[in-house]
């Protein structure tokens, strides 16, 4: 198999998308409710990888790099700890290549 | 202002799609009109621009050199509240006017006098996101016979008066009073373009925007080709020690007595001009 | 803090407005929205279409081809003018399993002249081509806007929707909801069922560039002819599938995994992607190919039994919104889908307006099974679970690979077997009772056939 032409990083990825950061954060986790989560799907499942998991069993995420499509709410084993929604209008990922 | 009645403030808004994609094979620069707009530092000179005209009880009209796309950008202009705008045409084929901040500044001083009289206050963005170079500004108040101030971090208008305030090197500041009529570039910080309100938004979805030809009397100057500077390599003889070790240490220069860099810090030009000087003649430059 | 969509989100309680700003207000501007603006725009009704994106299509993500037919309808000459980036003139299915795959690949150059069968495009160029035709019929469309409440009278009509723009409440007598697969306006009128996990995919997708005519030589077609490829057995025990389609000079390779097979896999979507890509079948395709996006979008795969209710008291739901998507095995399509019940949506309350009886917007829901749109739906409706199952998605995969390899290695001196006998070692080998086949054969025939 060829490997030269393996995968690029994440970062590299994500770099091609542009991403149009609003000043509020769209997506909330209440932690709390993450440290008696014991699946933590969002932090794999997220296909922009924007969920982290802390050493205390909390959840670090972002929102500047999100593609708003939902994954992680619908996902979300601890209840409603994603507090999730759109960005502010114009705000956002924009996709060219769609 | 410089006239009391409704002084006119005008913001230029360049039209760039920051997002451009550059064929790392051919060079040739891709953009696409639907992810184009203003820069971030255009988009706080228009939020200053709202913010003065209605402090001076003035008028705000949005100025663009631009195709047609970008109709969008004074829509959006005229939906956070501008008073008119105008839309100065090129066609989007030919890239050397809105290349040239001289002819550019040429473009818009003539539009603006014709259409919308003399102006008071011109604002735009620092930096444009791609191939500006920040010259149009400058290039501007010199058509206009104003005064200009650069590179602006806040703006501030309060009874006839307007303050600057310019980021300088060393984390200083340099507060200016801008006599009017002026052109100011900003940079873009401190504040962040209004949201426009819905009805104001629906509304310029409807409006027709007016449009003047960007006639340009002279060819702007064509670059046909750029070359980095490179001087040409110089030939040094060997140094002349025997053991080799000696060679490549005179070579790297190790071990060898240097001048340590010699800082000047005094608030004074005259002795930092004097100290300058003294420290060039000392070298043998003067 | 603002008003803000979202899964807890409420419609508000207003009072009647005297005087509706619109006719008709049209939530999302993707090919549902787009269609039912026009169609009430050209039935001389007021339209607003909001739009949360800058512009028509930046939000959308696809995968793989638009088929015309109802543009047909929609816009007559429209693959004279419609954005399109390759005609699909060659269509493969197929089968991956290990190192091996099995491909059913069709091609008819007929699709690649008028009235052509289907395209690839750029959503954000397709959508916004879709959404320039409701404005010049006289829809006023207003971008970076995000429709985040319904407002909804006591008696429980809804009249209007509430944006996350400063002075933002806007009045319509209508409100067609096409506002994708997590329509937060379809759940505050409650007209969803429930469970959206359990029938929700998410697909990725990486648009990698390659010079056109290599695109052309690695598939064998040439000036406007383009290829898509369905593909099955490629994500790794995950329920799903992939599909790699041509643009003019980049290709499109993405999955579409379902969201309950991914959290219990606990792999991340790009690393299945990665996998498929290295695939010996799929890795000479997209070989030294450059990466000019990565997006990712949900997809609403479960099909009619999934569906919301459609029409509400002065709304109605289109599109994603109602999981239009038809997920179908050998029929993957979804914009088709969005742009027919789109259309139907405006016909709809074109109708019911002009009549001023908004009890009329229930035709909307015979209109759709008058149609392709939920006949298709109605006759598919088991496909889904069978594609998605465990044994299409695992087992079928590896038993025609087995089989066909055990059909063509060649195995001198000894003498060829039936093939009854190898479908049955395949079978045995795969784990499959030739019982449960049979039956998924019945079941398949009774939804395709």
């Amino acid at each position: 198999m060829n490997q030269r032409y393996g995968d690029v990083s994440f970062e590299d990825r994500m770099s091609h998308v542009d991403f149009r950061v609003a000043e509020q954060p769209h997506i909330v986790v209440d932690t709390d409710v993450c440290r008696s989560c014991t699946t933590k799907t969002c932090v794999h499942a997220c296909p922009a990888n924007l969920f982290v998991p802390t050493a205390e069993g909390g959840i670090l995420f972002n929102y500047e790099q999100c593609f708003e499509c939902g994954t992680c709410y619908l996902m979300c084993d601890g209840g409603n700890a994603i507090s999730w929604s759109y960005p502010d209008g114009g705000q956002g990922v924009v996709f060219r290549h769609g | 202002m410089a006239e009391p009645l409704r002084p006119l403030v005008v913001a230029l808004l360049r039209w760039t799609d920051a997002r451009a994609r550059i064929d790392p094979l051919s060079g040739e620069v891709e953009t696409d009109p639907r992810g184009a707009g203003p820069s971030e530092a255009d988009r706080c000179a228009l939020e200053h621009a709202l913010r003065i005209a209605e402090a001076a009880a003035g008028r705000c009209v949005a100025v663009t050199l631009a195709p047609e796309p970008a109709e969008e950008l004074l829509r959006d202009a005229l939906a956070c509240g501008a008073d008119a705008v105008l839309r100065v045409d090129v066609p989007s084929w030919d890239s050397r006017v809105p290349d040239s901040g001289a002819t550019t500044a040429r473009a818009l001083a003539h539009a603006i006098r014709t259409e919308l009289g003399e102006p008071s206050l011109v604002l735009t963005g620092d930096h444009s996101a791609d191939r500006g170079t920040g010259s149009t500004p400058a290039f501007l108040a010199a058509e206009l016979g104003c005064a200009q101030a650069l590179g602006l971090v806040e703006l501030s208008y309060a009874d006839g008066e307007l303050l600057a305030l310019r980021r300088l090197d060393r984390g200083r500041r340099e507060r200016l009073a801008v006599p009017l009529p002026a052109v100011c570039s900003v940079e873009p910080a401190g504040l962040r373009l209004r949201r426009a309100a819905l009805p104001s938004t629906l509304a310029a979805r409807t409006a027709t925007i007016p449009v003047v030809t960007g006639s340009v009397a002279a060819e702007p100057v064509t670059a046909h080709a750029a070359r980095p500077f490179r001087p040409r390599a110089k030939e040094l003889p060997p140094p002349p020690e025997a053991d080799p070790r000696l060679r490549l240490l005179r070579l790297t220069g190790a071990h060898e007595h240097r001048e340590p860099p010699r800082v000047v810090v005094t608030d004074d030009p005259a002795e930092a001009a004097d100290e300058l000087l003294e420290y060039l003649r000392g070298k043998g430059y003067l | 803090m603002r008003d803000r969509a979202g899964p807890a989100s409420s419609a508000v309680t207003v009072a009647e407005p005297e005087r509706p700003q619109f006719d008709a207000i049209v939530v999302g501007a993707g090919p549902a929205g787009s269609a039912a603006a026009l169609e009430l725009a050209r039935a001389g009704h007021s339209v607003a279409l909001l739009e949360r994106g800058p512009f028509p299509g930046s939000k959308n993500v696809y995968g793989g081809v638009v088929y015309g037919r109802i543009l047909d309808e929609l816009i007559p000459g429209w693959y004279d003018e419609m954005p399109v980036q390759r005609w699909v003139t060659r269509r493969q299915t197929m089968l991956l399993d290990g190192e091996r795959s099995m491909t059913v690949d069709f091609r008819s150059q007929s699709w690649g002249r008028a009235p052509y069968n289907g395209a690839t495009t750029y959503r954000a160029e397709f959508d916004d081509w879709l959404a320039g035709h409701a404005q010049k019929a006289g829809a006023v469309l207003v971008p970076s806007t995000v429709a985040t409440r319904l407002l909804r009278t006591e008696r429980g009509r809804i009249v209007g929707v509430r944006t996350d723009r400063p002075d933002g409440d806007l009045t319509a007598k209508v409100v067609i909801a096409c506002d994708g697969v997590n329509s937060f306006l379809a759940k505050q009128a409650g007209l969803f069922p429930g469970d959206q996990a359990a029938h929700t995919t998410l697909g990725v997708k990486e648009t990698l560039a390659l010079p056109a005519r290599t695109i052309d030589e690695r598939f064998g077609v040439s000036g406007h002819e383009g290829v898509d490829i369905e593909m099955l057995g490629c994500t790794q025990g995950i329920p799903g599938g992939g599909f790699l389609y041509t643009n003019s000079d980049t290709l499109s390779v993405g999955l579409v995994l379902g969201l309950q097979g991914l959290a219990k896999s606990g792999k991340r979507p790009e690393e299945v992607l990665a996998e498929l890509k290295r695939h010996p079948s799929i890795q000479p395709l997209v070989r030294g190919a450059e990466l000019v996006e990565y997006s990712a979008h949900l997809i609403p795969e479960g099909g009619y039994d999934t569906m919301p209710q459609l029409v509400g008291d002065g709304l109605l739901v289109a599109g994603d919104a109602a999981a239009m998507c038809l997920a179908a095995g050998i029929w993957l399509e979804g914009v088709n889908f969005a742009m027919g019940s789109g259309m139907y949506a405006g016909r709809a309350a074109s109708k019911a307006l002009s009549s001023g009886d908004l009890g009329a917007l229930r035709e909307y829901r015979g209109l759709l099974e008058s149609s392709f749109v939920l006949a298709d739906h109605k006759k598919l409706r088991k496909a889904p679970e069978l594609v998605l199952s465990e044994r299409v998605q695992q087992r079928y995969p590896g038993l025609v690979c087995d089989l066909v390899e055990l059909m063509f290695t060649v195995e001198n001196p000894k003498p060829k077997p039936g093939v009854r006998k190898l479908l049955r070692a395949s079978a045995k080998r795969n784990g499959v009772k030739m019982r449960e086949l049979a039956r998924d054969a019945l079941t398949g025939l009774r939804s395709f056939g």
